[in-house]
């Protein structure tokens, strides 16, 4: 049984470049608390997949520290792997070898140390619990966007860690797919902390418990009252279009 | 010729799940470097030819390796790499045949000729084939988890970096202790198409495994029975009866 307790990831002074002229994290910290769901929000190249990369430890930042529950797991992606794990834009994922959902799922449960048919069947109860248990034998390729998505966090969820990293889940699902895919991360939000990137704020306004607007670097962060205000996105996306949707919605 | 064709066949899926057919390509290369170095190297210190050739064909190999992880582009790395082995193996071919010209047939590591070899290096070639096939399908699992996500891979506690060695050193043995048997010419075409045929039929990753060294266990020894009755070297045979089993595969 999963015990519900408070998990915080912190990042300090995160300072993170690629050369002189690219700068992503500008002395950046913050704290997310979970249980809950964390939206990171930013228009496509601000950096989110970079931030992601620095809080997993696959990339190491100039200046700064992350922070899981008070360990130290800078730029160690072994040590930030036992605690967190995550989820792929679909468009880094491979989909040209014959790999079934069922495989990708075994394989992420190896680092439980479960072998045979007890791997076997917590990779089906996983695949279930996601609702793409029925194509578990097909290739990825002959996937969906929405299944694929579900197929990457099932996998994610093998790894039984306390806090999910999701890199864009909602791009490339379709509309229905998306409000299926929303209720299931909030579902899994209620007993870990997940922190989810996109850049379309009318899906992140939904749901989420906290906010962080990102455009090289954070430029706000707080609930999402704090965040939706004109002022705030403009300085984020440059245009009043996308925000305008926004305060139609709340 | 069936060992050779198992040991090569079972790291081809690795190599397609990680996509390191440029590496495979080069490697004959390398290989037929080793080969001659060490040829030239056991002459001088007395020692035997084909475990010297296999020592010193590891180095060669990492130093590519080395390369991509310093952040190396796959190609320039590739290209780098085959003109350093190439030009090296020209060189050291040349000094074989200037030095040893009665004692070395660099024909059979270029052309590939199971029936020259003795029973010792017979044995020998199958020992080690069997031990990279078994170590191939030990590591296949993590090595396609790799293949489609280095980064979860990573996060799950997965040393890339020394994989990416282990796969080098596997791939390595293979081709150098398989080049006497399958030779320079063919022998990318037992690490390639493999698994390119096992990619238009298998259903999972694991027939990808069963399928890629099924065929090439069977087109290894259907190539020897058939090299007499056509005339031809089996290395060919081989290579011509993947090529029609690909081109079978493409009609499905």
């Amino acid at each position: 049984m999963h015990v519900h307790r408070d998990i915080v990831l912190e990042g300090r002074n995160l300072v993170f470049a690629y050369g002189a002229d690219e700068v992503i994290l500008k002395g950046d910290s913050f704290e997310f608390r979970g249980p809950g769901l964390v939206t990171v929000l930013g228009p496509n190249g601000s950096g989110k997949t970079t931030f992601f990369k620095v809080l997993l430890g696959l990339l190491k930042p100039q200046e700064g520290r992350v922070l899981v529950n008070g360990v130290d797991v800078t730029g160690d992606p072994v040590k930030a792997g036992r605690f967190m794990s995550y989820v792929p834009q679909l468009s880094s994922l491979r989909r040209d070898i014959p790999v079934t959902p069922l495989e990708v799922v075994e394989a992420a449960l190896r680092s439980r140390g479960l072998h045979g048919r007890a791997r076997r069947e917590a990779a089906v109860k996983l695949l279930e619990e996601v609702g793409v248990s029925e194509v578990m034998s097909r290739t990825l390729g002959e996937l969906s966007g929405g299944q694929l998505q579900r197929v990457l966090i099932a996998r994610a969820l093998a790894r039984d860690t306390d806090i999910l990293l999701l890199d864009e889940p909602l791009s490339g699902v379709d509309p229905r797919g998306r409000e299926g895919l929303l209720e299931l991360v909030r579902e899994i939000a209620q007993r870990k902390l997940i922190v989810m990137t996109t850049h379309d704020p009318v899906q992140a306004l939904k749901r989420s418990d906290y906010f962080v607007v990102f455009n090289r670097g954070i430029v706000a962060q707080g609930s999402p009252y704090d965040i939706y205000k004109l002022d705030i996105l403009r300085k984020a996306y440059g245009t009043v279009l996308e925000i305008e949707k926004c305060l139609h919605v709340l | 010729m069936g060992g050779a064709a198992l040991a090569l066949s079972s790291m081809s899926p690795i190599v397609a799940a990680r996509r390191l057919g440029f590496f495979a390509s080069a490697l004959p290369h390398s290989a037929l470097l080793a080969v001659s170095l060490g040829y030239v190297l056991s002459r001088v210190l007395g020692l035997d030819p084909f475990a010297c050739s296999l020592l010193l064909s590891l180095p060669i190999s990492y130093t590519f390796t080395f390369l991509l992880h310093r952040g190396v582009d796959a190609e320039i790395a590739t290209s780098v790499f085959v003109a350093f082995t190439s030009s090296s193996s020209v060189a050291a071919m040349y000094l074989v045949l200037t030095r040893f010209p009665a004692e070395a047939s660099l024909w059979s590591y270029i052309l590939g000729d199971p029936l020259l070899v003795s029973w010792s290096e017979a044995l020998t070639i199958l020992l080690l084939a069997a031990l990279l096939t078994a170590a191939a399908v030990l590591v296949y699992e993590v090595e396609v988890m790799i293949g489609l996500d280095a980064d979860f891979a990573r996060v799950s506690g997965v040393r890339v970096e020394l994989r990416d060695y282990l796969l080098t050193t596997m791939l390595t043995l293979a081709s150098v202790g398989m080049l006497r048997v399958v030779g320079f010419v063919v022998q990318h075409v037992a690490i390639l198409l493999p698994a390119a045929i096992g990619t238009r039929v298998a259903r999972n990753a694991r027939q990808l495994m069963l399928v890629s060294v099924t065929l090439s266990f069977l087109a290894g020894i259907l190539s020897v029975a058939l090299a007499s009755v056509v005339d031809m070297p089996p290395s060919a045979v081989y290579g011509l009866l993947l090529m029609a089993a690909y081109v079978l595969s493409l009609l499905r």
